[in-house]
């Protein structure tokens, strides 16, 4: 049997924390969509290199491109139409760039000194243990990243269809960081869990089309009808 | 002691899950049948609630109704929600004929005919109630965040569904809040599988009836990070401050049917998903217990300062509601058998209450055409039974007696009082007296006084159908105030199954 390569892992891992932030960075939502699509491959390729181990995961690799990388870019894609670009957002890029390199270096850190007992023993059994949990804790350390970054950009981004993007990532971190910790899970809750991320996103994105009507723009600080 | 229950193989928790949906898709696909809408809509709830109540009937006899491999149960506590949101439910599709095609022709939203506004309408409300009752049956940990996030899916669009400036706002905030809220739940409920199946092996950690009983052997790391998601979590959806921003905008913006619903019943469910997760915890790691009862008691005050501030209506019951969700906590924070017990209680009156305060708000908006307080008064003559009923409901969630509201809330006094967590109780007393003036007040302004020329001279009591469902409801109200001791036996039954989690894990802790 193929060991998985830490090194191939590692660059895999390190591009898709980078497209995650081009994602949340680009101030035009087309290439934000774009930048988005391919974090999603990127997923979808890790989950295959991780399939190797454990041949479950290819079945969430189809999954995740099927829902990830498909579906939910399709309907950026088509909400995006007509908006260049996003109203300006809370926080510049220099300062994402310091929040987003603090961030990865804390989950690294925290990840290497306390995932021990999360990570399950069943994922990587063939391997020898140690590149293993090695590569286990790198993919918690991603997966938090990512998750943190989704989170950021629900926070700062003023843009509604931005927002959006970022619940995809922050759904991607946790999706991402299933693999380490929850290998064994049943194909009937994974697909409950991806099928949700899209219906939501649909529904978002259809709520955020008839406030582009009513309100003439996705930019959330003009939506004040509801006070405190 | 704790109740032992025998496991039961059953098709009732299947049917109340795929009998709802079923309606609902039905709703849609016979869109062109427009007399369906209505009939499909009451005889599917209807059905729960016989089905609800045959089950709790099973359960009282110490019977666990489990379908599907374990993956649906119906103990005492699935038992008590399941009849509530039934309940409440029932009583919804009741009064929503004639309210919603009267309000839908006057909302004038575009692109759309009121008979196709009246099956989404339908269609979605089924597959909420649906997704509700999904949630409550749920033994497995993934798929009980993936039906509360079902439930909050299914209601996004009946938030939005005026698709003004004003219900848009609201739609997206809600939806957004909620599902960033409960991805949190969902990390919490990962990381209580991925540790639970490290101790109980492969899919069996996916079960919330195997994992009470290895709950005890969790490292306090994983416990504390995991309750820290799980609160936070199903707290959004639970209205908890600080994560309650979204429950004003959504109660209020929403058709009246669906704000019944949304804090009649939905909260219900987050907090029940609460009890259900958070609670394998309190033996090995108390401190989680005190972070539910501060977070409990700091939502009450809050509550009810910023309901005293509100004009609108409906936002004021909102914050009203924001409020007696943190009584509730109060009951589960304490972590003892009588503080649950109180909880689920005032679960049970709140569900009542609120959903009968809602439908009186609807009654008084869909005669006079009116939304804030300011603008009302005098319509006590008009419109007697829906005066009454929302001044039954008004005392009833004060407190005041013989009403079923006063029976929880003392109930939930003597429980901290027993814990001694006399600041919570003292708090709850003010907070009490806060809930008073707020509701009488609006009340007041809304029934009594002179009434206001913007108001049309011409204003009607409420169609029957509408009236009918709130007499139920205040009917309800009463009963259990004055005879409370109908529902004791369900209750304890109830705290019960959550006492059985405390002993369960106590046993592991003792052998650990």
């Amino acid at each position: 049997m193929t060991e998985i390569s830490p090194k191939l892992v590692h660059t895999l891992s390190l591009i898709m924390v980078l497209t995650s932030f081009a994602a949340v960075e680009a101030r035009n939502l087309r290439h934000a969509t774009v930048a988005y699509l391919c974090q999603a491959l990127l997923i979808c390729g890790l989950l295959a290199v991780y399939s190797i181990e454990n041949t479950a995961l290819l079945y969430w690799a189809v999954t995740a491109l099927v829902t990830k990388a498909v579906l939910v870019p399709a309907f950026l894609w088509r909400s995006t139409e007509g908006v260049p670009n996003e109203s300006r957002s809370l926080i510049g890029f220099g300062t994402s760039s310091i929040v987003a390199i603090l961030v990865l270096a804390l989950m690294y850190v925290f990840t290497h000194a306390h995932a021990r007992f999360f990570v399950q023993s069943g994922t990587y059994q063939a391997a020898t243990p140690s590149t293993l949990l090695s590569i286990a804790e790198t993919n918690l350390a991603v997966a938090f990243t990512v998750f943190v970054l989704g989170l950021y950009a629900i926070l700062t981004r003023r843009d509604a269809i931005k927002t959006v993007i970022g619940l995809c990532l922050l759904e991607n971190g946790v999706h991402l960081s299933l693999v380490s910790l929850a290998p064994t899970i049943r194909e009937t809750a994974l697909a409950g869990i991806s099928t949700e991320v899209v219906v939501t996103v649909w529904l978002l994105l259809y709520i955020i089309g008839g406030i582009r009507d009513k309100f003439g723009t996705t930019d959330t600080s003009k939506l004040s009808e509801l006070h405190w | 002691m704790p109740t032992v229950q025998s496991d039961v193989h059953s098709l009732l928790p299947a049917l109340l899950v795929f009998v709802p949906t079923g309606a609902g898709i039905l709703i849609f696909l016979l869109r062109r049948l427009s007399w369906t809408r209505e009939a499909l809509a009451f005889l599917a709830s209807l059905f729960c609630l016989a089905i609800s109540i045959a089950a709790s009937i099973s359960t009282l006899k110490g019977q666990c109704l489990i379908a599907l491999g374990h993956q649906l149960i119906i103990d005492s506590l699935a038992a008590l929600l399941v009849l509530l949101v039934s309940a409440v439910s029932f009583l919804v599709v009741l009064y929503c004929p004639r309210y919603m095609r009267h309000l839908v022709r006057d909302a004038a939203i575009p692109h759309s005919t009121t008979e196709s506004r009246l099956t989404i309408f339908y269609g979605w409300l089924m597959l909420f109630i649906a997704t509700m009752l999904w949630a409550c049956l749920s033994n497995n940990i993934i798929m009980l965040y993936v039906a509360v996030e079902a439930s909050t899916i299914a209601s996004g669009l009946l938030v939005a569904f005026y698709w003004d400036r004003r219900a848009l706002e609201a739609g997206y905030k809600y939806l957004m809040l909620l599902t960033v809220g409960i991805t949190f739940a969902l990390f919490g409920c990962v990381l209580v599988y991925a540790t639970g199946s490290s101790v109980l092996g492969g899919s069996k950690g996916l079960l919330i009836s195997e994992l009470r009983k290895v709950a005890a052997s969790f490292p306090s790391t994983t416990v504390a990070l995991a309750s820290a998601f799980l609160i936070v979590g199903f707290g959004t959806k639970a209205g908890i401050a600080p994560f309650h921003p979204w429950l004003p905008d959504a109660h209020a913006e929403a058709p009246t049917p669906v704000s019944a619903l949304l804090s009649g019943v939905m909260l219900k469910v987050a907090v029940y998903a609460m009890i259900r997760t958070v609670t394998l915890f309190y033996p090995s790691f108390p401190p989680v217990a005190t972070f539910v009862l501060a977070l409990g008691v700091f939502t009450m005050i809050l509550g009810d300062l910023m309901a005293l501030a509100q004009d609108d209506l409906k936002r004021m019951l909102a914050y009203s509601s924001v409020s007696q969700m943190g009584y509730v906590l109060l009951g589960v924070g304490l972590g003892t058998s009588l503080g649950t017990y109180a909880g689920l209680f005032h679960v049970v009156n709140h569900a009542l209450a609120k959903s009968l305060l809602f439908l009186a708000a609807g009654a008084v908006m869909y005669s006079s055409g009116v939304r804030t307080l300011s603008e009302m008064g005098g319509l006590a003559k008009k419109m007697p039974v829906t005066s009454f009923c929302f001044f039954i409901g008004a005392l009833a969630l004060s407190g005041v007696p013989p009403l079923n509201g006063f029976q929880s809330k003392l109930a939930l006094f003597v429980a901290g009082a027993e814990a001694g967590a006399w600041w919570a109780v003292i708090l709850g007393i003010v907070t009490s007296l806060i809930t008073l003036v707020v509701l009488v007040r609006a009340a007041k302004n809304i029934f009594w006084g002179k009434m206001p020329e913007s108001i049309s001279v011409s204003t009607r009591e409420a169609p029957a159908s509408v009236c009918l469902a709130m007499l139920i409801l205040a009917v309800l109200c009463l009963a259990i105030g004055i005879y409370p001791q109908a529902i004791y036996s369900p209750l304890e039954k109830a705290a019960g199954s959550v006492q059985t989690i405390f002993t369960a894990t106590a046993d592991t802790v003792a052998k650990h």
